[in-house]
């Protein structure tokens, strides 16, 4: 059966890995919480400043959960992990700041530009990875379970065995990064609607 | 099987797809020289659709497309449960809402339409139009829905231009994809529909056949085509091996030639590999400008038209081989019955997609 076998949950002051805070944002830093969290954990790659908010957040929660899971990428041939991520705003706040670098920066900026595109993050993750798998951005109104479990199903029949499926929406007043790990096993957390719901939610005081 | 038909492309040179094919067997160009159009208020090339200025660009060229496509189906599908839009676009309605760049778009359609499910955007950069023509017929094959309407579609803006501007990577004359004195792309403008489904009766005329193709990323750099080719050659690899079609039975590759140096070497590498590089070939660019999310739908159509007309048409801009692998570009137009196009394409994001449109 599929199951979920790792998920990462990325909130505006905390980072949880199965469900487990494992760091919590330090609000006297001036360090902004991604930065945080990447020498909290100790992580290593350079690249990660060049980033911007969406690729930092989708490269922090897969190498989290990379680490909560050992020997998971070495389980598959290197196109066999498929990864399909969506969010609302798709890269709005970097779509901005390269405005403000024309309009009032006095140039446009080249190296903004190129994060003005929301599969970017997938392509980070694939780079880092060597990664040559199925990628897929889509842009929906929220979160919505059904959406993965569809492209799920078509990924199977293309003969990817792994899929990192991924929720990030980071704009400019919240931080919504969800991202979780289906491999096929013989018992564990299902994936399913219900499941995934509920795990995208993990940790959050119920209202 | 998997059909696709009833094609549209909304674009500089006509807002049918036999307007543009008219077009494209003349060897017309919607490319034209826009007086300060740059961000030093410099003139630049750029395929622009006449007219289309002011608010809504986006939404109002998804609904022309969409209400074309409808003249040419069986209409009463548009509003089943059974049917998805699928919208493929990079920047949207940027300019309208930069936070929310889709979701009117998708509400108005909806509206507009009466569909029953809201569209679903797909935004993966300049694959983004083949990789959901694919999508579309994944979700057939597998029966989660009976019809997919794919719209691609991507309006100029100051915001794109200038990002190539910074670049380095915008043209200094119309693109030339895989000539020898190629330094750039030339943006463009437009919209492309189709109509995949398992039904052949809910076409009004003969549709082709879609074979799905898989799509892979270079793992290489996030904005440098690879200099190996490796996912586009992945991708054409596992195309092709999905469908047990042999190299021996592409007949024509509509590539994806953006006319910078590197991508199209890139492309000439991996058709090598792909023992490819004799194909007959062309790169549309030279005729829409790089239209980024409309473009894999808007070539997709071409492609189909290329098939009905049995005619292959000529790779506008290109001269002289600048590829270190030559390969068999059109420099004219040539009758063909053709039986099967791979299309390819390939963008920033390290990704890579292919498709083959069949004859039936």
């Amino acid at each position: 059966m599929k199951v979920i076998t790792a998920y990462c949950n990325l909130r505006a002051d905390e980072c949880l890995v199965n469900g487990e805070v494992i760091a919590r944002r330090d609000s006297s830093s001036e360090d902004s919480w991604f930065k945080q969290l990447y020498r909290q954990q100790e992580l290593v790659y350079p690249k990660f400043y060049k980033m911007d908010a969406l690729s930092q957040a989708g490269y922090l929660a897969s190498e989290l959960i990379k680490r909560a899971n050992p020997g998971f990428p070495e389980a598959y041939a290197d196109d066999e992990i498929a990864m399909v991520f969506a969010n609302a705003s798709s890269s709005a706040v970097t779509d901005r700041r390269f405005i403000q670098s024309y309009e009032h920066g006095g140039s446009p900026s080249p190296s903004l530009f190129v994060y003005t595109l929301p599969n970017i993050v997938l392509g980070e993750i694939a780079i880092l990875n060597k990664w040559y798998g199925e990628n897929l951005f889509a842009v929906l109104p929220k979160f919505t379970p059904g959406f993965y479990l569809d492209y799920n199903q078509i990924l199977l029949a293309s003969g990817s065995r792994a899929l990192l499926g991924g929720w990030l929406e980071v704009t400019a007043d919240s931080t919504d990064v969800f991202l979780f790990l289906v491999e096929e096993q013989e018992s564990g957390m299902e994936f399913s609607s219900e499941n995934l719901l509920h795990l995208s939610q993990a940790g959050s005081v119920a209202a | 099987m998997i059909y696709i038909g009833a094609e549209v492309i909304v674009s500089p040179l006509g807002d049918t797809a036999e307007d543009n094919w008219q077009a494209l067997r003349e060897n017309r160009s919607g490319i034209a020289l826009i007086p300060d159009a740059g961000f030093n208020q410099e003139a630049i090339h750029l395929s622009r659709i006449t007219g289309l200025n002011g608010p809504l660009r986006f939404q109002r060229l998804i609904t022309q497309a969409m209400a074309t496509l409808k003249e040419r189906i069986d209409a009463s599908i548009l509003v089943s449960d059974r049917t998805i839009v699928l919208i493929s676009s990079t920047k949207g309605a940027l300019d309208d809402n930069l936070h929310d760049q889709f979701s009117e778009t998708c509400v108005s359609a909806k509206e507009q339409f009466k569909l029953a499910n809201l569209p679903l955007v797909i935004s993966n950069a300049c694959i983004s139009g083949v990789l959901t023509v694919n999508v579309a017929g994944n979700m057939v094959e597998a029966g989660q829905y009976d019809h997919v309407i794919v719209v691609g579609c991507d309006v100029a803006s100051d915001f794109v231009l200038y990002g190539f501007q910074s670049l380095f990577a915008v043209s200094d004359k119309p693109c030339a994809p895989f000539d020898a004195a190629r330094n750039g792309i030339t943006l463009g403008e437009g919209c492309g529909a189709v109509l995949v489904s398992a039904t052949r009766s809910v076409f009004k005329n003969a549709p082709l056949e879609l074979l799905t193709g898989a799509s892979a990323n270079d793992a290489n750099h996030i904005s440098g085509p690879s200099r190996t080719g490796e996912g586009l050659v992945r991708s054409v690899t596992r195309t092709m091996r999905k469908h047990g079609a042999d190299a021996g039975e592409i007949d024509f590759i509509c590539a994806h030639g953006t006319g910078t140096v590197f991508n199209d070497e890139m492309e000439a590498i991996a058709f090598d590999r792909l023992a490819l590089s004799d194909k007959p070939l062309n790169s549309l660019k030279g005729y829409f400008g790089h239209t980024l999310g409309a473009a894999g739908v808007i070539e997709t159509a071409v492609c189909m038209q290329m098939i009905r007309n049995g005619m292959m048409i000529r790779s506008m801009g290109y001269r002289d081989a600048g590829t270190s692998i030559p390969l068999n570009i059109m420099v004219e137009n040539e009758p063909k019955k053709l039986r099967t196009i791979l299309k390819t394409a390939s963008g920033f994001g390290g990704g890579n997609a292919s498709l083959m449109i069949r004859d039936l």
